[in-house]
């Protein structure tokens, strides 16, 4: 436990100031920024809009709207490639494997990583989804604070089953990003696994595609008429596949014959 | 006697089914030497360096390092291991302190060594610098300064000169030999240059082609290069000088005008210019042409 605790640290380390972090840290406040502005711009709607009984869910569904069907799961797909890549870019591979350190230890100190950071990720954006209220509020005279309750169990909820829905993304693209040096490779698969998820949306067994899943959590959620009904629960779904995807991961990764 | 170090035993690794990386490789690293790996690019030092640090999976052979099998003691091995290979395996992003602390975190060794490694490379005050904006010699003392910061007991450097300059290879060279004598690591360190570590080695290993041709101590090597070694009569009259010399028990052979023989003794020598003397035979000159220690190891992979 100690030795994966040590791991953990050293490579929570080497996300400083690395490109996923970056990432991170820019996707978490892209869409709450542009809702800001837009808001800003648009401000002679916004003192009905906040006094609105349902204001926060309306508020909650603006800002997951692009994110779902776009930003997050395309910020997955990147953020995990990139922190794979990072070892093959910097030709560290075979330092971190002459490092006295178990393979699971550092395949799943590198998962925990990548796990921390889409919490972190998760953690920003309601953060900027909170100021896209606050800041409009500070800044414009006419706008109060809004009347209705926050609802916490609703954006707990909505959370934790889009956190479900795109951990098959990334325990697939961990599984690419580690098999394959050539960063076009993961990021190649995730964008056409992607578009076919996009396509595949009306289709009744679209759940069968594991990149799917968000953007199916943000349809139910939404007021989509016409909107898909599985005979399944896609948020089981999709933690089956992330458990199958980080097996298969596993079990690729400890038998590759060159861990350099 | 001291130990064996490393030892690798029939040790045989392929890439591919028919092109044979290793053939048989016996290799044998005593306790507390220099030992240098020599080869040209693509003979199969790395190939060999990556086995010995797990980084291959093993085909064919046994490696044992500290008398015990990798196989069933790689962490145990790892943890008194200490490695360079190829080029610099840093992060870019990070400074030259963050590089080591992260090592540090696995190693759990004491802090201070960060500081202490650093300063033995020769990189104590690059700061908030980041890796990415060093030159590759900083990168490669960086590499070194990772190598040494667990303080193993075993240092393995696959051509650890890349990119230094004469200075920083003759500091390199010294740095070695410092912690070779006073603390007593085992190095085993590869170049496709002999002349650039036969002043640093204890021994030597000449691998071609994926087969040890030679291993030994340098002094062995030297021996074969003073046997390589001949020496030059020019005489008024080389057939007869031939005659005289043969008649001594000597080998000899004629080259462009000139008696040719092997190295022999100060003794030796004026003893047969004495006989041709005594034979009215006018000795010229008499030349020794060494060969020098990258010829024996071209000769050696050219056998």
């Amino acid at each position: 436990m100690n030795q994966y605790l040590n791991s953990l640290q050293s490579e929570w380390m080497k996300t400083k100031r690395s490109a996923a972090s970056w990432l991170v840290t820019g996707g978490a406040f892209f869409i709450p920024f542009i809702i800001i502005l837009i808001r800003l711009i648009k401000q002679s709607t916004l003192p009905e809009a906040y006094r609105a009984p349902n204001f926060w869910q309306r508020n909650l569904a603006q800002n997951w709207q692009v994110m779902a069907f776009f930003l997050l799961p395309m910020g997955v797909i990147l953020a995990t490639s990139l922190i794979t890549q990072s070892e093959y870019r910097n030709h560290t591979w075979k330092q971190l494997h002459a490092t006295p350190q178990r393979y699971a230890t550092i395949f799943f100190a590198k998962l925990t990583v990548i796990i921390l950071m889409l919490l972190q990720f998760f953690i920003l954006f309601n953060l900027g989804v909170f100021l896209s209220v606050l800041i409009p509020f500070l800044l414009l005279k006419n706008v109060s604070y809004p009347v209705a309750v926050f609802p916490w169990l609703f954006s707990l909820k909505t959370n934790a089953t889009f956190f479900i829905d795109c951990l098959p993304v990334m325990a697939i693209q961990y599984l690419v990003g580690l098999q394959f040096k050539n960063f076009l490779v993961p990021l190649g698969i995730g964008i056409g696994m992607l578009t076919a998820a996009t396509f595949a949306i009306s289709w009744q067994y679209g759940y069968i595609i594991p990149y799917s899943y968000s953007l199916f959590n943000f349809l139910a959620m939404s007021a989509v008429k016409d909107k898909p009904v599985y005979a399944v629960n896609i948020h089981l779904v999709a933690t089956a596949y992330f458990l199958a995807a980080i097996i298969a991961g596993y079990f690729l990764y400890v038998n590759k014959k060159n861990k350099c | 006697m001291t130990g064996l170090c490393l030892q690798t035993d029939k040790l045989t690794y392929s890439f591919s089914k028919n092109e044979p990386a290793l053939n048989d490789i016996n290799m044998q690293v005593e306790e507390g030497c220099i030992y240098g790996f020599l080869g040209a690019n693509g003979a199969g030092k790395t190939t060999t360096l990556r086995l010995v640090l797990g980084l291959l999976k093993n085909q064919q052979g046994n490696i044992n390092v500290f008398g015990k099998p990798l196989k069933e003691n790689r962490l145990e091995i790892l943890r008194r291991t200490g490695s360079l290979i190829e080029s610099p395996s840093l992060y870019g992003h990070l400074t030259a302190i963050e590089n080591l602390s992260l090592l540090q975190k696995i190693y759990q060794c004491p802090r201070e060594r960060i500081a202490k490694v650093l300063e033995q490379v020769g990189l104590g005050d690059t700061g908030t610098k980041k890796v990415n904006h060093f030159s590759l010699g900083m990168k490669q003392r960086l590499s070194i300064a990772v190598a040494l910061l667990n303080s193993p007991s075993l240092l393995i450097l696959d051509e650890p000169t890349n990119g230094l300059d004469p200075n920083g290879i003759i500091e390199m060279r010294e740095l070695l030999k410092h912690i070779n004598r006073h603390q007593g690591v085992t190095i085993i360190i590869s170049s496709h240059l002999l002349t650039e570590i036969e002043k640093l080695v204890t021994h030597v290993g000449v691998i071609h082609k994926g087969s040890l041709l030679f291993q030994g101590t340098l002094a062995a090597l030297q021996n074969r290069q003073l046997q390589a070694s001949v020496l030059k009569f020019d005489t008024s009259d080389p057939v007869r000088s031939l005659r005289v010399i043969r008649d001594c028990g000597i080998e000899v052979h004629a080259e462009t005008g000139k008696v040719v023989m092997q190295m022999m003794s100060k003794e030796k020598t004026a003893f047969v210019n004495a006989q041709l003397v005594k034979n009215d035979i006018a000795v010229y000159a008499i030349q020794t042409a060494a060969t020098d220690l990258e010829t024996i190891f071209m000769n050696l992979i050219n056998e």
